[in-house]
């Protein structure tokens, strides 16, 4: 609705700005179709030649035996690429180890910054500090993360085999090779991600805690509930849509992670660290296997998109308001 | 009744310090290995392998910040970076608001469908998107260019413009735009002169997220630049594969690269908080 009482400032003879803004409206309600293509075609037009054309090209490579080598050679395999790739350990055991990883570094991620965020809502004196510091890494590069883990594990000059031999935890100060046994490297990896992306848990965390109404536990608290009851009954369901949201994004995230495993391990040894990241870009940049890697990178989104649509499905309420 | 409420916030305030503490304790616990990196940087390059490793350095030596500038030419990759980042922030924040000045006035069918793409472009791992850019970049003759970065960077922050503006402009009213068009603006000039100053807040919280997002780009960057246009993080990777006495020296290039970042968002974090909030309570 427009407001008079604003036009009328603005223009001292309002009944015939009103006739006028009548006529304006019937020509907006015309044109608005147009009008809106008009808006967002130039942004339509790039993400159409860097986002769907490259997408459409993805799937259409997948059905090709197609080498970087040799740009202008394709020749149509049909589905060999995916039972290649499907059948294959190398992939399979990827697969796993994206699995392994992402339930890993979410789950740790969830847990701490669940924690966080229940420390911080209770609004100590200096509260507001320490959640600024928390939240000065979140902008920090992921390669950034990686390259400090790689100093601070190190099995020769790392800080935190040192530290866990200081403390008595470690007999000898070389006994865990974090980078380069099979055992650990996916762990190590995991941790650089845990390091770097839990302060973005606890914010959303945070946030949606302090959104809860206060409300909701003035009744508790008439109810005469205690501070784990609330806390159980309260503010664990009331997270529930943050803290899923919260957790889908980071799992896709976590899930299409390159940087951190690249820094740290290039997905060694022996392929215990590599996730489906590493994997595609060697298939792609050493090996040069366009179609194949295309094949990989399909199914790869394929089951980003079952994942999320898993999730969305259980947090998308029909009965919510819909804009 | 009036008993039980003193009590409970005498235990408040009983239980303040040990909470207190332990926040502290963890922040310390979560703020160390960046704290650590920062140290390792102005150690001489023998302590930085020293081992066992010291905590802090013998002597204070700025070694590492030498040996950065002579192994790389990081002056180059630091212009690479600023310049692939700052226009491809400029043109997404540009496209992308207007498409979601469009979205959120006016009402389509394809609009909506569009919008929908937009956010389904998130689930799309960066290395699927990868295989067919470098194919398509390679076949224009973009391979190892700053434009290549620039063009591949905006593709990927425009979706993320759109759904951080659309909240902006949908708490503009829609009054503005009509008395805007009354004084005798176009709806591109309303758009332009009325609702973008207005906006100055929101866009410049989404334009610095979509610096950082290209800022902090190790993916494309390495795939798509081998010689002239490499930027600062594949710049910083490659003491990896060098020896292991490079790693003062790419200490040093991780703070110089991070430490605008680090104090940056220190600075404004109370837009950090809304910006990274907004998708995830909102839904």
């Amino acid at each position: 609705m427009l407001d008079i009482t604003k036009a009328k400032d603005r223009n001292a003879s309002y009944p015939l700005l009103l006739i006028e803004l009548e006529k304006e409206g019937d020509k907006l309600k015309l044109k608005e179709p147009t009008l809106s293509i008009l808006f967002f075609i130039p942004a339509a037009i790039f993400l159409i030649a860097f986002f769907i054309y490259p997408i459409v090209l993805l799937v259409v490579d997948s059905f090709y035996q197609y080498d970087i080598n040799k740009l202008n050679v394709k020749e149509f395999v049909g589905l060999s690429n995916y039972i290649k790739a499907l059948t294959s350990d190398r992939f399979i055991k990827t697969t796993a180890n994206t699995v392994l990883y992402v339930v890993l570094a979410v789950g740790i991620e969830f847990i701490l910054g669940i924690i966080l965020a229940l420390l911080l809502s209770t609004g100590f004196r200096g509260s507001n500090i320490i959640r600024t510091l928390l939240l000065s890494p979140l902008m920090l590069a992921p390669l950034v993360a990686g390259l400090i883990w790689k100093f601070m594990l190190s099995d020769q000059f790392g800080i935190v085999n040192w530290t866990l031999y200081n403390i008595g935890i470690l007999s000898d100060p070389h006994k865990v090779l974090w980078l380069s046994d099979e055992r650990y490297s996916l762990i190590s990896c995991a941790i650089a991600d845990i390091w770097l992306t839990t302060p973005f848990m606890m914010l959303v965390l945070l946030a949606g805690i302090q959104g809860i109404s206060k409300d909701l536990y003035e009744a508790a608290k008439i109810d005469g509930a205690s501070r784990s009851q609330t806390f159980w009954f309260v503010t664990l369901p009331s997270l529930i849509p943050v803290a899923t949201t919260a957790i889908i994004i980071r799992v896709i995230d976590a899930a299409r992670s390159f940087d951190i495993i690249w820094v740290l391990t290039q997905g060694g040894p022996n392929f215990s660290s590599e996730i489906l990241s590493t994997y595609m870009y060697k298939q792609l940049a050493r090996y040069g296997r366009i179609g194949s890697a295309s094949a990989m990178a399909v199914i790869f989104m394929i089951m980003l998109l079952a994942v999320s649509a898993l999730f969305m499905k259980k947090i998308w309420n029909p009965n919510k308001e819909v804009n | 009744m009036d008993k039980r409420v003193n009590a409970k916030l005498e235990f408040n305030r009983l239980m303040e310090y040990p909470i207190a503490i332990t926040t502290c304790l963890l922040a310390l616990f979560f703020l160390s290995p960046y704290i650590y990196l920062l140290i390792t940087s102005f150690k001489p390059a023998t302590e930085v392998i020293a081992s066992p490793p010291r905590l802090l350095p013998t002597i204070f030596s700025l070694e590492n910040y030498r040996g950065m500038i002579e192994y790389l030419p990081i002056g180059k990759y630091f212009i690479n970076s600023l310049i692939a980042a700052g226009i491809s922030m400029f043109i997404s924040v540009f496209l992308g608001s207007m498409a979601a000045y469009g979205f959120s006035r006016f009402s389509s069918n394809i609009g909506n469908y569009f919008l929908l793409f937009t956010l389904a472009v998130r689930i799309v791992p960066l290395i699927s998107m990868a295989i067919p850019i470098y194919t398509v970049i390679k076949n224009i003759n973009l391979v190892d260019t700053k434009l290549a970065l620039i063009l591949v960077y905006t593709a990927i922050n425009i979706p993320f413009v759109i759904w951080m503006m659309i909240g902006f402009f949908d708490g503009i009213p829609k009054e503005l735009d009509e008395s805007a068009r009354v004084d005798g603006c176009g709806r591109l000039s309303a758009f332009i002169r009325i609702i973008l100053p207005i906006s100055l807040p929101g866009l410049a919280t989404t334009a610095i997220f979509s610096f950082m997002l290209s800022w902090n780009d190790f993916l494309f960057a390495l795939l798509l630049t081998s010689t002239s246009s490499k930027t600062v993080p594949v710049g910083i990777s490659e003491f990896l594969t060098a020896y292991n006495l490079d790693l003062g020296p790419m200490a040093s290039a991780a703070i110089v690269f991070s430490m605008p970042v680090m104090l940056f968002s220190f600075l404004i974090q109370r837009y950090i908080v809304s910006g990274m909030t907004l998708g995830a309570v909102k839904g």
